[in-house]
C-alpha cells in the first residue's frame, strides 16, 4: 500500500493505492493519526484501492469519527470491491461516498 | 350323353372361379383398382353364362342349361358388383336369343331369373356373408333356391298352360337344380380349398352367428322336410280319394242312366197297357192276352190286381189269386191303392218264387186296382241291352279315363273304343269278382295305360270305370312341385329373415359390446359400452358400465394404495443410501457424488460409501437382478451386509466374500447381486477393489484418458457358495477419478433400440474438464437422457463419482507478517486455478479477514489454509489449533447503527458470511477447522 497525501489549507486529501487491510490499515492509521490537526476536509481518494478489507473500515470509521467533530470526509473514486464491501457492511450510509 | 354335356357346362362357372382365384391371388392384375376388377370378374362370368346358355342340353325337348350358376359363383365369390354384371350379361343374353333361335316359350322366366341370380349373390354376399365368400354348402342353398325360383318364374309366366308348363318344369327341374346348385358348391369348395381358410372342420368355439345360422338353417331344412312330407302324403291322399270318388260317381252315374232308360221304357209299356184296359168294358185273361200279343208290347207278364191286392187277371196262370201283401217283392206295389200313380221295381226274385228274376211297372187303374207289367230275365236283357249299348260312348272319366260296360259273359257292351261285342280281355282288363269286391279301386293296365279301375254290377252288367294312374298323379305332382317350390322360397326368404334380424339385433350388438369389452380388457377403462337398440342390451351395457365403474374405482384405490406404499418404499430405499452432498464438507482430499434413477418406484440398484475410520472411504456400486419390491429388498439386505462386514474387515475382497456366504444363505428367491467395491486409503492414496460381476468402472488419471479399469471380474454375489473374491490395488492421485456406473447407463436404450454403449460413455467422460463429482454425473445423466430421447427407461441408472482433489496448502505460524505470505499462497494458488480476478479479490479479503482473526485472538502455534477450486468453487479451509471458536456463531453486528455505536471488529466474519456461499465450522482433534466455498462462473 501506498499512501501520498496532498494537503491544501485545511483542505488534507489522501491517495491510497493497492490495498486496504490487516497488515496496512496500521500504516494508514499511523500516516493520518497526526496529520488531522486542523483538517476541516478529508478526502480519500480510493481510485487505485484494489480492496478494502474490515481493518480498512475500521481506520475509516475512526477517521470518519474524528472528522465529524471538525468537519467532513469524503471518500472518492472507489471501485466496485470495494463499494460492495461499503455496501455489505452498511458503511454507505456512514461515510461519505462520493463518485 | 345328355348328361355329360350337363356335366361338362357344370363345370364350366368352376373353372372359371378356380381360374379367376388363382389369377386374383397371384395378383396377376397388380395395381389396378378393385373397381375393375370387378368389372373384369363380371364380364369373364358374363360370357361362361352366355357359353353355358348355348351349351344347354336337350332332354324330351326341353333345354336343360346352367346359364345361373355363373352370376351366382361372380357374387358370393368375387364380390357383389361382379354377381350383378354377370346376371345382366346373361340375363340379356337370353333375352335376345330367342332371335338366334332360342325357345320363347321360357324366355321371359328365364332372363329374368339369371338377373336375379346376380342382384341375389351381390345381396347376399354383401348383408348376409359380411362381404366374405360363404361356406360351400351355403352355395348348394342359394344355387338350389335360385333355380326353384327360376322354375316357379316359369309357372308363373305360363299360368295359361299349366299342363304344358308343368310338364316343362317337372322335366327340367331336377337335372338343373341339381347342376345349378352343384356348381356353386364346388365353386366355392374349390376356393375355399385353394384359399388360406382351410376347412376347418373342428373348432372348439363357433361363432355365434355360426352356430346360429347352422341351428336356423337345420331347423328350417327340418319344418321344409316335414311340411314337404305332409303336403305329399295329403296331396296324396287328396288325389287318391278324388279319383275313387269320380270312379265311384261315374259308375253310380252310369248305373242310374241305365236303369232309368230302362224304368222309363217299362213305365210307357205299362202305362198303354192301363189305357188299354181302361178303355175295355171288362177285364179278363183274354184282355190280357190280346194286349200282350200286340205289336211292340214285348214284355212277358200282365197282372191285374183288385182294390184289396189279389192278382184278379193274370198271363201266368200260377199268380192268379195271390195275394200282393204276402210278400215283400210283391208288397211294395201296393202302394198304387194309396194314390201313387206309377211304381216302377227294379230287376229282382219275385216273391213268389226266389229263383225267377223279374222287373215290373205298375199303373193305377180308374175302376181301381192297378196293372202290373214284368219283363223276365229274356226280356229285361234285351231292353237293358238297348239303352246300354252306347251308354259310355260319350262319357269321360276325368279328361283321359273311360267307362266300360260288360256283360255277365264278359263280352263288352259298351267300351269308347268301340270294342263291344269282344272279351273283355280284348282291353286288357281281368277282373277276378272273388278277390276284386264292387265299389273298390285297383290298379291294373287298361289299354297299355297303368290305370285306376273300379267296377259296380247293376241289372247282369259290369259296369267298369277307368282313369289312367298318369292323370291322378298329374293333378297330385302339381300340386305338390308347387307347393314344395313354393315352401322352398318361402323357407329360404324366413331364413334369411331371421338371420338378418338375428345378426342386427343380438349378433352385431354382440361384436360390439366384444369389441367395447376387449378395449377394456386391454387396459382401457375409460370406455363405455353402449348398445341401446333393446331393452335386454341397454340392461346389458348399464351393468357392464356399472361394473368397469366399480372396477375402476377399486384398481384407483388399489393403485393408490400401492403408490402410496412403492412411495414410501423408496423413500426408505433412499433414506439408505447417502444423499447430503458434499457427504465430508471438512475434508478436501476427495469428491464423492452418487445418484440412482430408478426405472420403477424402488429399484435393484444402489450405491453406498462410508469413511470406515478417519483414513480410509469405502465405496460401492450394485445392481440386483430383477426390479421392483423383491429387487428393493434383497438390496437392503445386501447393502446391510456387506457395511457391517466393512466395518469388521479390513480387506476388500474378505468382505466380499463373507457377504456372499451370507446372501447366498436362504435365498430362495434365486437372487444375485453384482457389485464393484472399493477402500480408499487416503493417507497411502491406495484405492484397494474388488469386483463381483460387476461393469468395469472408468478410470481417468489426472490429464489423461478416461478408460476402464482393467481386471477381470469375479463371479456374482449370492449365486454360489465358497467363491473367494480377489482383491486388486490402484493408486489414485490427486486429480485421478474414477466413475461407477450400473448397466442401466450403458445399456440405456433409445427409440431405435441402439444401446447407450461403452464408447459414448467414454467419450462424454473424456469430453469433460476439471468438472466435480457432481457435475461428471449429471453431465453423464444429460448425455444418456439424451440419447434415450422419448424411450422408456427400462433399468435403474446409478452411478458414482470419486475424484480426487489437488492438495494446495500453506502451514505456517500464525503472525501478523505470516498474513502476507498466506494471502500471497492463496492468490498465486487461485491463479493458477484459474479463478476470475473478481472472485480472487473477494477470496484475498476472506482469507485476510479470517487469518488476521486466527493471528489476533485463537492464540495458535500452527495455522493451514488449503485451497482448491473444484466445479466453479473455490474452497479454503482453514486449521488452527488456537481456543476453540466457531466464528458461525457471532451475532451478525447491526449495519444500520449509527457510526458511534459500530464494532468494526464483528464486521469481518459478516463480509464474509456475505461474500462466501456456504461457512462451515468444525472442531476436530482440538482443531478449529473452517471451511468456506463460493461458487463462481467460469468464464470462458
Amino acid at each position: 500500500m501506498n499512501v501520498v497525501k496532498t494537503l491544501k489549507e485545511d483542505e488534507l486529501q489522501v491517495k491510497v493505492m493497492g490495498r486496504l487491510e490487516t497488515v496496512t490499515a496500521p500504516m494508514l492509521e499511523g500516516e493520518l493519526k497526526n496529520s488531522l490537526e486542523g483538517i476541516a476536509t478529508l478526502i480519500f481518494d480510493f481510485s487505485e484501492l484494489e480492496y478494502i478489507s474490515s481493518a480498512g473500515l475500521r481506520v475509516l470509521f475512526s477517521m470518519q469519527k474524528i472528522m465529524n467533530k471538525q468537519g467532513k470526509m469524503v471518500i472518492r473514486g472507489a471501485n466496485e470491491d470495494v463499494m460492495e464491501v461499503f455496501e455489505v457492511t452498511g458503511s454507505v450510509d456512514i461515510l461519505t461516498i462520493e463518485a | 350323353m345328355v348328361y355329360l354335356r350337363l356335366l361338362i357346362a357344370a363345370i364350366c362357372p368352376v373353372i372359371a372361379t378356380v381360374c379367376l382365384y388363382l389369377l386374383g391371388r397371384k395378383a396377376l392384375f397388380p395395381g389396378s383398382k378393385e373397381k375393375h376388377r370387378q368389372l373384369l370378374y363380371g364380364f369373364i362370368f358374363g360370357l361362361v353364362a352366355v357359353f353355358c346358355s348355348e351349351f344347354g342340353v336337350p332332354v324330351f325337348g326341353v333345354i336343360i342349361n346352367v346359364r345361373d350358376a355363373a352370376p351366382l359363383c361372380a357374387g358370393l365369390i368375387f364380390g357383389a358388383p361382379a354377381g350383378i354384371i354377370a346376371g345382366l350379361i346373361g340375363g340379356l343374353w337370353r333375352w335376345f336369343a330367342v332371335l338366334w333361335g332360342a325357345g320363347t316359350y321360357t324366355r321371359l322366366a328365364c332372363s329374368v331369373s339369371t338377373v336375379i341370380a346376380g342382384v341375389l349373390s351381390a345381396v347376399l354376399r354383401k348383408w348376409m356373408f359380411d362381404d366374405k365368400k360363404p361356406s360351400w354348402y351355403y352355395g348348394f342353398v342359394v344355387g338350389l333356391v335360385m333355380e326353384v325360383w327360376h322354375m316357379l318364374m316359369i309357372f308363373f309366366t305360363n299360368m295359361g298352360d299349366v299342363k304344358q308348363a308343368f310338364t316343362f318344369v317337372k322335366t327340367c327341374s331336377a337335372p338343373m337344380i341339381l347342376a345349378n346348385a352343384c356348381s356353386v358348391m364346388i365353386s366355392l369348395l374349390a376356393v375355399s380349398l385353394m384359399g388360406k381358410e382351410k376347412l376347418v372342420l373342428e373348432k372348439e368355439h363357433k361363432k355365434l352367428s355360426q352356430s346360429f345360422s347352422r341351428w336356423l338353417f337345420v331347423v328350417v331344412l327340418a319344418a321344409f322336410g316335414i311340411t314337404s312330407i305332409f303336403t305329399f302324403v295329403l296331396q296324396d291322399s287328396f288325389s287318391m280319394s278324388d279319383n275313387k270318388s269320380l270312379l265311384k260317381l261315374n259308375i253310380e252315374d252310369v248305373k242310374a242312366d241305365i236303369e232309368d232308360a230302362s224304368d222309363a221304357n217299362l213305365l210307357k209299356l205299362t202305362r198303354s197297357v192301363a189305357a188299354d184296359l181302361n178303355a175295355a168294358d171288362e177285364i179278363d185273361d183274354a184282355l190280357l192276352f190280346t194286349i200282350s200279343d200286340k205289336p211292340g208290347n214285348d214284355f212277358s207278364e200282365i197282372n191285374v190286381i183288385d182294390e184289396n191286392g189279389i192278382i184278379i187277371c193274370t198271363t201266368n196262370p200260377a199268380y192268379k189269386g195271390f195275394d200282393m201283401s204276402s210278400g215283400g217283392q210283391s208288397g211294395d206295389f201296393l202302394v198304387l191303392l194309396d194314390g201313387t200313380q206309377e211304381f216302377v221295381q227294379s230287376y229282382q226274385p219275385v216273391s213268389k218264387d226266389d229263383s225267377t228274376y223279374m222287373k215290373y211297372a205298375g199303373v193305377s187303374l180308374e175302376n181301381g186296382g192297378f196293372v202290373q207289367v214284368g219283363y223276365d230275365a229274356e226280356r229285361f236283357r234285351q231292353d237293358i241291352d238297348d239303352q246300354v249299348n252306347g251308354a259310355t260312348r260319350n262319357r269321360h272319366v276325368g279328361e283321359s279315363g273311360y267307362m266300360i260296360i260288360s256283360a255277365d259273359d264278359w263280352n263288352i257292351v259298351s267300351d269308347p273304343q268301340g270294342n263291344e261285342g269282344q272279351n273283355l280281355s280284348a282291353s286288357g282288363l281281368w277282373i277276378d269278382t272273388k278277390t276284386m269286391r264292387e265299389n273298390e279301386r285297383y290298379a291294373l293296365t287298361v289299354h297299355g295305360k297303368e290305370s285306376y279301375i273300379m267296377y259296380a254290377i247293376t241289372e247282369g252288367y259290369y259296369i267298369i270305370a277307368v282313369e289312367p294312374v298318369a292323370e291322378v298323379l298329374f293333378s297330385r305332382d302339381l300340386s305338390i312341385y308347387v307347393t314344395v317350390f313354393m315352401e322352398i322360397i318361402v323357407f329360404a326368404v324366413l331364413f334369411s329373415l331371421v338371420y338378418f334380424l338375428i345378426k342386427m339385433l343380438v349378433v352385431e350388438n354382440i361384436h360390439k359390446i366384444n369389441g367395447t369389452l376387449a378395449e377394456i380388457t386391454g387396459g382401457n377403462l375409460n370406455v363405455s359400452v353402449d348398445v341401446r337398440t333393446n331393452e335386454e342390451f341397454v340392461s346389458l351395457s348399464d351393468d357392464i358400465n356399472a361394473t368397469v365403474a366399480t372396477l375402476k374405482g377399486y384398481i384407483a384405490e388399489a393403485a393408490a394404495r400401492i403408490d402410496k406404499e412403492l412411495e414410501i418404499a423408496k423413500v426408505i430405499q433412499f433414506s439408505t443410501l447417502p444423499s447430503v452432498f458434499p457427504p465430508y464438507p471438512e475434508q478436501s482430499d476427495f469428491d464423492i457424488y452418487a445418484t440412482m434413477n430408478t426405472a420403477k418406484e424402488v429399484g435393484g440398484d444402489f450405491y453406498d460409501f462410508y469413511l470406515l475410520d478417519e483414513n480410509r472411504l469405502a465405496f460401492l456400486i450394485a445392481d440386483v437382478s430383477g426390479k421392483g419390491i423383491t429387487a428393493a429388498m434383497f438390496m437392503m439386505k445386501a447393502k446391510t451386509l456387506i457395511k457391517s462386514y466393512a466395518e469388521k474387515e479390513n480387506d476388500v475382497a474378505v468382505i466380499l466374500t463373507k457377504a456372499n456366504e451370507a446372501l447366498c444363505e436362504g435365498n430362495d428367491a434365486e437372487m444375485f447381486v453384482t457389485c464393484f467395491m472399493g477402500i480408499l486409503n487416503l493417507t497411502t492414496r491406495k484405492l484397494s477393489f474388488a469386483n463381483a460381476g460387476h461393469n468395469a468402472p472408468v478410470v481417468r488419471c489426472a490429464g489423461g484418458e478416461a478408460q476402464f479399469l482393467k481386471f477381470r471380474p469375479s463371479f456374482v454375489l449370492g449365486e454360489m457358495e465358497n467363491i473367494r473374491y480377489r482383491a486388486g490395488e490402484l493408486t489414485l492421485n490427486p486429480g485421478d477419478e474414477i466413475y461407477l456406473y450400473t448397466d442401466g447407463v450403458t445399456e440405456a436404450t433409445d427409440e431405435k433400440l441402439q444401446l447407450y454403449g461403452n464408447d459414448r460413455l467414454l467419450a462424454v467422460l473424456n469430453s469433460a474438464g476439471d468438472l466435480s463429482a457432481q457435475e461428471m454425473c449429471d453431465r453423464v445423466k444429460a448425455d444418456v437422457d439424451r440419447f434415450v430421447g422419448e424411450a422408456p427407461q427400462f433399468d435403474d441408472i446409478t452411478m458414482l463419482h470419486l475424484k480426487m482433489l489437488p492438495k494446495h496448502i500453506i502451514t505456517v505460524q500464525p503472525t501478523m507478517e505470516s498474513i502476507e505470505s498466506v494471502l500471497v499462497f492463496v492468490e498465486n494458488t487461485l491463479a493458477d486455478l484459474c479463478v476470475p480476478p473478481k472472485i480472487m479479490v473477494k477470496m484475498n479479503i476472506v482469507v485476510d479477514e479470517i487469518f488476521s482473526n486466527i493471528v489476533r485472538y485463537s492464540g495458535a502455534m500452527e495455522a493451514a489454509v488449503e485451497c482448491s477450486v473444484m466445479g466453479g468453487q473455490v474452497r479454503l479451509v482453514f486449521t488452527d489449533d488456537g481456543r476453540p471458536y466457531d466464528p458461525t456463531e457471532k451475532p451478525d453486528p447491526d449495519t444500520a447503527a449509527p457510526i458511534d455505536e459500530r464494532d468494526a471488529g464483528g464486521m469481518g466474519i459478516y463480509i464474509v458470511k456475505k461474500f462466501m456461499d456456504h461457512v462451515e465450522y468444525a472442531c476436530r482433534d482440538e482443531r478449529n477447522i473452517l471451511t468456506l466455498t463460493k461458487r463462481f462462473e467460469t468464464e470462458q
